[in-house]
């Protein structure tokens, strides 16, 4: 791919205290392209994902997000943010507005999109995750798997160009993993870029275009799921695979 | 009680318009009551409009101050969270009598002599910075239970830290705050009795000038209490009612 990055990392690092969770990380992300960070819990890769929508604070190098510095101007943040969705491991729904609101509520408020307007394109979203008929009712009527399919489409309801996904799975009981993975496979397809920290092995091998394993707060292999899974160039990334083979 | 919670709307319509019959209509069946109740029926009337009055409008700026420095107390400022937990140190560890006076002796030699306040607003003023102190606290209990997660997810939108607090924070926290402060508001309605010190002719002075003109404690301070027991169940019925309606997405 030879277009320009839509996130450039340069060199960052992270400390919390004595603990230094990246230690110069550099990487770049093209549009388009879907990315599984897989890596033992510890090795940087939550920090990673959280540091590109400012989520933690970098301490040092720098991170680029089409083209847009982020640092502490505001302007950037919002910028960037306005770019950028999350889904969160624990979903973060807001608890006290009914599903079409949790979807309608940031296009009405950041983008400044009329009630009407927005309610109608968080229908469609909803629609297209499976839940229009669950749109009026609230988060805890739920289940973990519905939660996290309304937390995704509130985040496509902003446009973004990127979607980070934090183990968008790992709260979910088994029966619920597969609906999750379903409408992530299927926007995989539709050219958004996305980042993807995950357990699931089956997800990073069949959907994933590219691997980026962490261990200790670096990135030791940047590879394709192919190469990654069959012959993975670290004795680390083989012993993890090792590990979580019963996952696939 | 069941009622509420089922037609929490209906039962805010008629608390609410419960209260405004009593205060406006109290004075016709109680003027027929005997001696020494009777005659005095619109003294009486009278003096439950001023309590009401003063919870009402201690109650409302007693929220809003409550709201400002429990925020206060969160702020990342230093010199702001000191100033707030200074007020509610003081307000929390002084008598409410002690403020009421100060109030009404200290405050008017400190501003212009032309603004002349009333004994009523004095006691308001008094009244509303004490509750507001107790209200901070719950107000701040409320904010810190709003799950974290959910702010994250309204910073990775996009919201900004008002908007996060205005349509996440807030309407979550008032809601986990409601019980509390709904608490405070009933303490309030019995302790706007103090102003009577400051010569504020409220209900509990009222029944203490009748019992005193007629020695008869006994039907005058029953009638009082009667009374209060009224604005207490009035104000309660519309504060369970509001926390009913404000319950959205805990029950299942």
């Amino acid at each position: 791919m030879n277009e320009h990055p839509i996130i450039e990392a340069i060199d960052v690092h992270k400390r919390y205290g004595a603990f230094h969770a990246l230690k110069g990380v550099t990487a770049r992300f093209y549009p388009g392209e879907v990315t599984a960070i897989l890596g033992p819990s510890g090795s940087g890769k939550s920090t990673f994902l959280r540091m590109l929508n400012r989520l933690e604070k970098h301490d040092a190098g720098q991170i680029f997000i089409d083209g847009i510095e982020l640092n502490d101007d505001p302007k950037h943040l919002a910028a960037i943010r306005r770019e950028v969705g999350m889904v969160f491991q624990n979903f973060n729904l807001f608890t006290h507005l009914t599903v079409l609101r949790n979807v309608a509520l940031a296009p009405m408020r950041i983008r400044k999109v009329a009630r009407k307007a927005a309610e109608t394109r968080a229908m469609a979203l909803l629609e297209r995750v499976g839940l229009a008929d669950h749109a009026h009712k609230y988060p805890i009527q739920l289940s973990g798997g519905q939660q996290q399919r309304v937390a995704i489409a509130r985040a496509l309801a902003m446009d973004p160009k990127v979607l980070l996904f934090d183990e968008p799975t790992s709260a979910l009981d088994p029966e619920m993993v597969n609906e999750v993975l379903t409408v992530m496979r299927e926007l995989a397809h539709t050219g958004i870029t996305m980042l993807v920290v995950t357990h699931e092995m089956g997800f990073a091998r069949e959907v994933a275009d590219r691997v980026l394993f962490f261990d200790q707060g670096s990135i030791l292999e940047d590879t394709t799921p192919d190469r990654f899974f069959n012959d993975p160039a670290h004795e680390r990334a083989r012993a993890f695979l090792a590990q979580v083979k019963h996952g696939f | 009680m069941d009622w509420i919670r089922h037609h929490p709307g209906a039962a805010i319509f008629t608390a609410l318009i419960g209260l405004l019959i009593f205060l406006w209509g109290m004075a016709i069946p109680l003027s027929y009551a005997p001696e020494p109740i009777g005659p005095a029926a619109e003294l009486f009337a009278e003096g439950t409009r001023v309590t009401v009055g003063l919870t009402v409008v201690s109650g409302l700026a007693g929220l809003v101050l409550g709201v400002l420095v429990g925020l206060g107390n969160l702020s990342p400022i230093k010199p702001i969270r000191w100033f707030c937990a200074f007020y509610v140190w003081v307000l929390r560890g002084t008598p409410l009598l002690l403020q009421i006076l100060f109030v009404w002796l200290v405050l008017p030699t400190l501003l212009p002599a032309e603004w002349s306040l009333s004994d009523f607003t004095l006691a308001a003023i008094a009244l509303s910075l004490n509750i507001g102190a107790y209200n901070s606290e719950c107000v701040r209990a409320g904010i810190l239970a709003v799950p974290h997660g959910q702010i994250e997810a309204a910073k990775a939108l996009g919201f900004s830290p008002f908007q996060t607090f205005w349509d996440i924070v807030l309407p979550q926290s008032m809601r986990i705050a409601l019980p509390a402060l709904a608490n405070n508001l009933a303490s309030l309605v019995k302790d706007s009795s103090l102003a009577y010190a400051i010569s504020v002719v409220e209900l509990t002075m009222v029944g203490y000038r009748i019992q005193a003109e007629s020695y008869q404690p006994i039907p005058v301070f029953l009638t009082v209490g009667a009374i209060y027991l009224i604005l207490t169940t009035a104000f309660t019925t519309m504060t369970n009612a509001i926390e009913q309606m404000l319950d959205v997405g805990r029950k299942r």
